[in-house]
């Protein structure tokens, strides 16, 4: 099957120092994979690096989504070509309703792929279906964007949007941090619901934890800025038995 | 030009007519009168560099260049079926039309009817002149040189006389059209009764894009015991009118007074409003909100007075200034001795779009009085750069994730507005401004414009 996304020696840095120190990764439409690593690593910089977070400079390497070159997509198009970045931190905008925010966000897409604007009861309608998808409260269309949202309404509102937008590659960055069990198994059920074998998702994350709910095909580990082990499930187990230090040590050693 | 120079041309121009005492009407004498009588020592006393408002703004440098004056009031008429275009849809408001400086009244407002009536200066009743001249005795100042101009040059105004709790809004729409540059000399002056509630709806347009205007306006608002009136001013003009405007109003006992001022297109637009409030227990609530780009330039000046106990007092502007425009607010309140338990509070917050546009603000606090509660905040910054990537990751395209978080910005000002359907209307405005679309009438893209007059 074709490759979804292909990234090829990709570099990165900020502010003149380099994070990101040759990345290679491929995924294929209907995988989960993973990508953990200690802090510092430079995972979140590589989904901020897909997603085009102007923070970061690109200094080398390539980046595809369905074969087109991501990195000269500004981050509107990459959502258009079907990339979404789930935040680790969504960001709060005051005075911007959910609902004229996912307006915004879908009339924009459908412009993108030539199709006219949806009509008001059709957008109602799918955003109250998708709504269902991560149990999210009705109350918090009418509110303004993640503010005043508890952390695990965040990261639903995170999948929600997901839903709406229905990407073709997914990237959840730390979708587990802050939250409970039970929003982690509302959040992590949304991301099964949506799975398709045309799609695929990169899972960030520190912890098995969230791995025991999203079954990743592959899980890879970042450190220093490069993959330097991958393998299948079973690593993130031996990761949570052994720890990061023997990676680094194998790291070292080499 | 020197200041003397920029002013002392009108009074050469006015003084002709004065030898013709061809003005109409007591009331404008009157102002004519006080004009020759304290304009030299005004002019001699001016210094421009004095002045707080920014140097673009200030009135030796608006008055400078050679505009043509109505001199022998001549009628003038506007397409006012263009400004019906212009009108806000569901607002059933009581329309007076001011085509550059002739005023069309509606025949039922003179009547008095529904808690309002509304004369032509010119035109006042003998019964009224004295009541007149009592308003603009307590709202002058000898040496407001702007203010005294615009008394110069008047040829008609508008005296508004609040009585009751009118049904409608008073609309009061300003449109230029010239095929010469022109200076107007505008003036409205609000008389609320005790006990009275009123709504004033102030419009400006042009219909004139491509030729020099300069609109000269002063308001003059005497609030009795217990009046209460909400006043709106939009400026929704075009990049050649300039505007320099004074707004003098005193508040008696209990009297509140709401304002909600709007700049959203323009050229250069200097607004002083300075409030005297006398009696105890007044409130007074100043909103404000520019949205300026290219050279457009906006100051508003703020003299807030407070002299007796209890007065309330709140403040919000807020700019959001792109390309070159330049913007200015200066806020002084003052509060006297013997005014205790005042409480008074002032915030100016601004956006900058880019790196060329400038923002001056200077907030002024002069307390001579214990037991009072003041305060005052500036903050001029930029969009937060992390809400608009979120935008951008949803898809949102940046020019419109831009006017989204602008627009969520400015919402609190519009929100300001107590009468629902204007504030409904002021959010399509800023939304509409926000998207692009021209100051002047004639090329607006809105809605209003190429619909049919009737709806």
């Amino acid at each position: 099957m074709d490759d979804l996304l292909k990234v090829s020696d990709l570099r990165a840095s900020i502010d003149g120092k380099e994070i990101l120190r040759g990345i290679n990764l491929t995924v294929k439409p209907g995988e989960v994979h993973a990508i953990m690593g200690p802090n510092g690593s430079g995972k979140s910089t590589f989904s901020g690096v897909l997603a085009g977070d102007p923070r970061f400079t690109v200094t080398g390497g390539t980046a595809t989504l369905g074969g087109v070159d991501l990195l000269g997509l500004s981050p509107e198009d990459r959502s258009h070509e079907g990339l979404f970045l789930s935040f680790q931190y969504p960001v709060e905008i005051p005075g911007v309703t959910m609902v004229n925010f996912m307006r915004a966000a879908v009339n924009a897409k459908r412009k993108y792929l030539g199709q006219d604007p949806m009509s008001a009861a059709e957008f109602l309608k799918m955003m109250r279906q998708k709504r269902a998808v991560v149990e999210l409260d009705n109350k918090l269309a009418s509110r303004s964007v993640n503010e005043g949202f508890s952390g695990g309404e965040k990261k639903r509102n995170e999948i929600f949007q997901m839903a709406v937008l229905e990407p073709r590659l997914s990237i959840l960055d730390e979708t587990d941090s802050g939250l409970d069990i039970d929003a982690l198994r509302i959040v992590a059920g949304g991301v099964n619901k949506l799975r398709t074998d045309r799609n695929a998702t990169i899972v960030i994350t520190h912890y098995q934890r969230l791995l025991d709910y999203i079954k990743p095909d592959f899980v890879h580990i970042l450190y220093k800025g490069r993959i330097v082990y991958s393998g299948g499930p079973e690593l993130a187990l031996e990761l949570e038995e052994k720890g990061y230090d023997w990676i680094k040590q194998q790291v070292e050693e080499q | 030009m020197s200041a003397a120079e920029a002013f002392g041309q009108y009074l050469e121009l006015c003084r002709a007519r004065r030898e013709r005492s061809s003005l109409r009407g007591e009331a404008v004498r009157m102002l004519n009168d006080e004009a020759f009588r304290a304009l030299p020592a005004a002019i001699e006393a001016y210094r421009g560099k004095s002045l707080d408002c920014l140097a673009s703004c200030r009135p030796d440098v608006l008055f400078a260049p050679d505009y043509g004056v109505n001199i022998d009031a001549l009628a003038m008429y506007a397409d006012v079926a263009a400004s019906f275009r212009c009108g806000i849809p569901q607002l059933q408001s009581n329309l007076v039309v001011v085509a550059n400086d002739c005023i069309h009244i509606p025949e039922h407002l003179a009547g008095g009817t529904d808690g309002i009536e509304v004369y032509r200066l010119s035109e006042i009743p003998a019964s009224l002149t004295d009541e007149v001249a009592d308003v603009l005795s307590r709202t002058a100042d000898s040496r407001n040189v702007a203010m005294l101009l615009n008394g110069l040059l008047l040829n008609d105004g508008i005296y508004v006389r609040i009585t009751g709790t009118p049904e409608r809004p008073l609309q009061i729409v300003n449109i230029f059209r010239s095929d010469m540059p022109m200076l107007t000399a505008r003036r409205i002056i609000v008389h609320g009764l005790s006990g009275c509630h009123g709504q004033v709806l102030l419009c400006d347009h042009s219909q004139s894009p491509e030729v020099n205007h300069l609109n000269s306006q002063v308001a003059d608002i005497v609030l009795e015991r217990d009046a209460h009136l909400e006043l709106y001013d939009i400026e929704e003009s075009c990049a050649s009118t300039h505007r320099v405007f004074n707004c003098n109003t005193v508040q008696e006992e209990a009297s509140s007074f709401n304002v909600n001022t709007n700049f959203l297109s323009g050229g250069t637009s200097s607004n002083t409003w300075h409030i005297d409030t006398v009696g105890p227990r007044t409130e007074t609530h100043l909103a404000g909100l520019a949205i300026a780009s290219q050279d457009q330039t906006v100051d508003n000046r703020v003299i807030l007075r407070h002299s007796s106990t209890y007065a309330l007092s709140r403040q919000l502007f807020k700019y959001a200034l792109y390309d070159n425009a330049h913007g200015g607010f200066g806020g002084r309140i003052i509060v006297e001795e013997g005014a205790e338990y005042t409480d008074a509070a002032q915030t100016d917050r601004n956006i900058i779009v880019g790196d060329t546009a400038h923002m001056e603000a200077s907030p002024q606090l002069e307390i001579y009085c214990d037991e009072v509660k003041c305060s005052h905040g500036a903050t001029t910054g930029q969009l937060d750069e992390r809400a608009l990537f979120y935008m951008q990751t949803r898809g949102i395209p940046l020019d419109t994730a831009r006017r989204m978080l602008t627009q969520a910005f400015m919402a609190d000002v519009v929100e300001q507005v107590r009468c629902e359907v204007l504030r409904q209307r002021l959010h399509i405005l800023v939304e509409k401004r926000l998207s692009g679309a021209p100051g002047s009438c004639e090329k607006c893209a809105g809605a209003c414009h190429g619909q049919t007059s009737n709806e």
